[in-house]
Parts: structure tokens; sequence; C-alpha cells
């Protein structure tokens, strides 16, 4: 049986309320998984059920190494990251020993055992620090190394990235790839930003109201919705009925492929009529949402092209879908 | 003013004196009010963690009387006490009533509530995910929850002077259920009151410094246990 952490007919309650139906999942030892869903689909319920953390009941079976583990072996080979993170009272050196101290290790072991780990993060400067004096992307910084240090088997990550600013997070995505990287750990990462799934996790699993509606290998995951849920959930969050494209089926397409036509293009994407309705610059881009009588497109042009090249709000637009798929 | 201030010189000569009455009802007012303050830790820090982390119905009531709890006047503590241990009453067979024992009781049917609401507020204070946390770190429940204790340990010891602080200076249950018998039940708080009554103000000026010295260093040792854990932070 191949090493790593699954599960056999999970099932978590709430009451009567089922929250969780995972009949079979595994992420065998050196992989990466991310577990993508909107807020609400039961991702942190799955991982604390995993971790053996929930407070619901839960039914089925935990498997370490494809056989069900007691709970004294899960507690050793397990380790967590919370979506908020939490430190002790004390400094950032002794709140990345804490998992290799709940294990037996002496003070001085520990922090012998710790230090690459904390070189590996760029901890050192923070090392005498107190905890509770660091700012969210530190503190998540040392909770992800606090979780590495002790070398598990598992590590199981909830939203850790989710409430860093950009630059804060990819920096941090960047360094926990390279700690990863070669280690016999089985990791599971909740999320619900796909581009975190990317840039983490060999294997994407899609879940939806409880249950996994995909997966498989992260790039086709990604570009291969099922259904309207995954589409949106993966970007793809146009929807092109029949009626708008003159097929047989209902397309989806992302707004990075959707734009306003301008000139006068003529290929072979598909054209749609519709009303301008409002303009935004993101910045690097600028979203231009329409009005067709199908239902509401959004448009994602690269740069700002605001003032200058569209015409006003209200005006007849024609929407250019220059790469849309069907629902596979 | 004369009074106040003769009264003051007469205290500290009697302090630095010190008659063998003086002691032992100091002695006394510290074994009662330091067992009363254990018993009700031992009660309540179970009874508070318990309102504080798990989740039953009741549970607000039970936090809401706790609260409650904290105000109760000592005299009708007295009271209850008194009637449960008085002759005919329902242990009255034990003979406690106007002993140290009852009075130890008393105290810590005062102190205990008081406990009971400041752990439960300093248990709720930590993230509500700090035991999961520890739990997912591999701590085992049981040291998820010490590592909440430790986490709390700030607030928990001010829990720990403020019931001390309470039994030690109530007179009302002391009086009720003690009586007051020089040589068995008269503690400081008591004896101070009867000094004044008999317009022995110097005594009782006495027994009220005393009774702040003891209240102090109790509260000092408490806090430098305090601030010692906070400096090695």
């Amino acid at each position: 049986m191949s090493t790593g952490i699954g599960c056999r007919n999970l099932r978590v309650y709430a009451g009567r309320r089922e929250l969780l139906s995972v009949p079979d999942l595994h992420v065998a030892s050196g992989r990466t998984l991310a577990v993508l869903g909107p807020n609400g689909a039961g991702k942190s319920t799955l991982l604390r059920a995993l971790g053996h953390l929930s407070n619901h009941r839960v039914t089925g079976e935990v498997l370490l190494d494809g056989r069900p583990a007691p709970r004294s072996v899960m507690r050793d080979a397990v380790v967590a990251v919370l979506q908020r993170p939490i430190m002790r009272r004390g400094t950032v050196a002794a709140n990345v020993i804490t998992g290799l101290r709940f294990r037996g290790m002496n003070h001085r072991e520990a922090r012998t055992r710790a230090w690459p780990w904390i070189e590996a993060l760029g901890l050192e400067p923070l090392v005498d620090r107190d905890a509770r004096s660091l700012s969210i992307g530190e503190a998540q910084r040392v909770s992800i190394t606090r979780a590495l240090a002790v070398g598990p088997r598992v590590l199981l990550l909830d939203e850790p990235f989710s409430g860093l600013d950009s630059t804060t997070r990819a920096d941090l995505l960047a360094d926990l790839r390279a700690a990863l990287t070669g280690r016999p750990t089985a990791t599971i990462l909740v999320t619900h930003d796909r581009h975190e799934a990317l840039a983490l996790a060999e294997d994407t699993a899609l879940l939806i109201d409880g249950q996994i509606r995909q997966h498989g290998p992260t790039a086709e995951v990604l570009d291969n919705p099922g259904d309207v849920d995954t589409a949106r959930l993966l970007g793809y969050t146009n929807l092109l009925s029949p009626a708008l494209t003159g097929g047989t089926q209902t397309l989806v397409a992302r707004p990075e492929h959707t734009h306003l036509a301008l000139g006068d293009e003529s290929d072979d994407a598909w054209v749609v009529s519709g009303t301008l309705r409002r303009t935004v610059a993101l910045g690097v881009a600028t979203r231009i949402d329409v009005d067709t009588p199908a239902g509401p497109l959004t448009c994602l042009h690269p740069g700002d092209v605001l003032g200058t090249e569209l015409p006003p709000i209200g005006s007849d637009v024609r929407v250019r879908i220059w790469q849309a798929r069907s629902l596979t | 003013m004369d009074v106040l201030l003769d009264g003051l010189v007469d205290a500290v000569r009697l302090l630095l004196t010190g008659d063998q009455d003086s002691w032992s009802i100091t002695a006394l007012t510290l074994r009662v009010s330091l067992t009363a303050t254990a018993i009700a830790l031992l009660l309540g820090l179970p009874l508070g963690a318990t309102i504080a982390l798990a989740r039953f119905p009741g549970r607000r009531i039970a936090l809401a009387a706790a609260n409650t709890g904290m105000g109760m006047p000592p005299v009708v503590v007295g009271l209850f006490v008194t009637v449960l241990l008085w002759r005919s009453g329902p242990i009255g067979g034990l003979g406690l009533l106007y002993t140290p024992t009852a009075m130890v009781i008393a105290q810590a049917a005062i102190a205990t509530p008081i406990v009971v609401a400041l752990v439960a507020a300093a248990l709720q204070q930590v993230d509500p995910d700090f035991r999961v946390q520890m739990q997912a770190l591999g701590a085992t429940p049981i040291r998820a929850f010490a590592a909440l204790l430790g986490e709390a340990r700030l607030p928990l010891l001010a829990a720990a002077m403020a019931a001390f602080g309470a039994v030690v200076s109530e007179v009302g249950a002391a009086q009720m259920v003690g009586g007051n018998l020089a040589g068995q039940t008269r503690v400081l708080t008591t004896a101070a009151v009867l000094a004044t009554s008999r317009g022995q103000f110097s005594l009782a000026i006495a027994f009220g410094l005393i009774l702040l010295l003891i209240a102090f260093c109790v509260n000092l040792s408490l806090t430098l246990i305090q601030q010692r854990q906070t400096a090695l932070r």
C-alpha cells in the first residue's frame, strides 16, 4: 500500500445535516493536493476531519499509509496550520519549537532541530521577537515554520495565505514550495484561490457542497470545468448559452478571453451584442461588464483602456469571445 | 486627628512587640483564608474552564449565576452556612458551627463564584481555536488544555488574587459562622470590629495594618510570579 494520508467513506455531520462526504481520497508522500472550493464548501471541515481536529460528528476512516491509524500515531504524524496564525505567548523561537516540545523533545534539542527551518524561511531576524508583536504575514510565516519544524509526514494547510497581501503571499508561497520540494511529506492545501493550487500542488480536487466534483493533475483540473459551479470556481465566469453562440450546448469562457470588439476584427471568434454597463480600472487590467440578452458577460482587457478607446456607458457594443469551452 | 495618630503609634508599638494573642489571630486568619482560597481554586478552576470551553445547555445561565455570585454579600453567605450548620439544620449533627472549619466553608462559598467567573473570562479571552492549533501541532487534549492555562496565566493569577482578597477582608460571614470566639475563631477582621466597638482604636488599627500587610504580601508574591513569567517572554 502506498504511503501518505487518505480517507475512506469520510462523512461529517452537524446535528443531522451532512456537511461533507468524501468516499475516497489519497495523497501520496511527497505530493501536494490542493482542495479548491468556494466559501462554505466544507474545505476546513475536510481538513479538520483528516487531522482528527473536528468538533463535529465524523464517521468513516482516516488512513495513514493505507491503514486506519490510532489517534496517537496520527497525532505524531500530522501537523495542521490554521487559517489565522495562532501564536503562543513567548518568542518566535519558542513558538517554532512548540510542536517538537509536544513530541517530548527538550528545549535545546528542539532548537537545534528547528534552526534549519528558521533559516530556510528567513526567520533569523525575528527569533527573539515577542510572537504577539508580529504582523499577520510574519505570524503566518512563523506558523508554517512551526509546522515544518516537526518534520511531519502529513501537512495540512487551511487557507494559510488568505489574509495576506499579494507580495507577502507570493514570497511565502515560493518559500513553502522550496521547503516542501524533495521531502517525503504528504501535503493537503485547502484554498479558494486557483493560483495557489497552481503554485503549490501537483494534484487538485474541487470541493463543492461537501462533495469532491473533480480530482486530477492540477493543470488538467483547472482547465476542464465539468459543470457551472466548478466553472465559476475555476474562473470561467462567462456563461454562453446555446442561444448566444448558435451551438448546441452551453460554453464557458474566462473574462481574460472575452474582449470588447473595438475595431473590425473578423476571425473565428464568437461575437455577441450587448449594452455596456460599467467599467472598472483594476490597475494591470480593466474590467468591462456588458449586459446581453442571455445574461451578463465580463471582459478583462490588459492595461488601462479607460477613457480613450471605450464607447460611453449604455451604448451598444459587441463582445468578442476568442476562447471558450464546453463543460466536460 | 489625635485619636488616629495615637492609634497609629500604638498600633506600630503593638506590632513590634507582638503579643501572643495577635499572633494567633493572624495565624488563624491566614489559615482560614488561604484554605478557603485553595478550595475555591480547586472547585472554581474546573467549573470555570467547563463554562468557558464546553458547549452545553444552560451554559450562559451558569455564567450569569457565577457573575452574580461575585457580588454576593458575605452576610448572605454567612446566613446560609449558619442555617446549614445550625444544630437542627441539615448537617447540624456535625457540630461545625462556630469552628474554623465553618469559616473555611463560608469563605470558600464566597470565593468560588469569583474564581469561576474570572477563570471563565480568562480562558475566553484566548483565541477559540488555540487548543485546536495546539492539538494540530501534536499536543494531547490534556497538554493542549495545559498550554491554554499557560496562555491565560496572568488573568488566572488575577483570579486567585481577587478570591483571596475577597475572603481575607470579609467580616460578615466570619462573624456569623465563626462567632468571634477568642482563641478559637477570632480573625483579624472580627477582632478589629470588636476592638472598634470597645473604643480600643489603636488595637483596631493594628489589626487593620496587619490585614493590609497580609493582603499586600500575598498579592506581592502572586504578582511577582505573574510578572516573572511575563519577563520570560
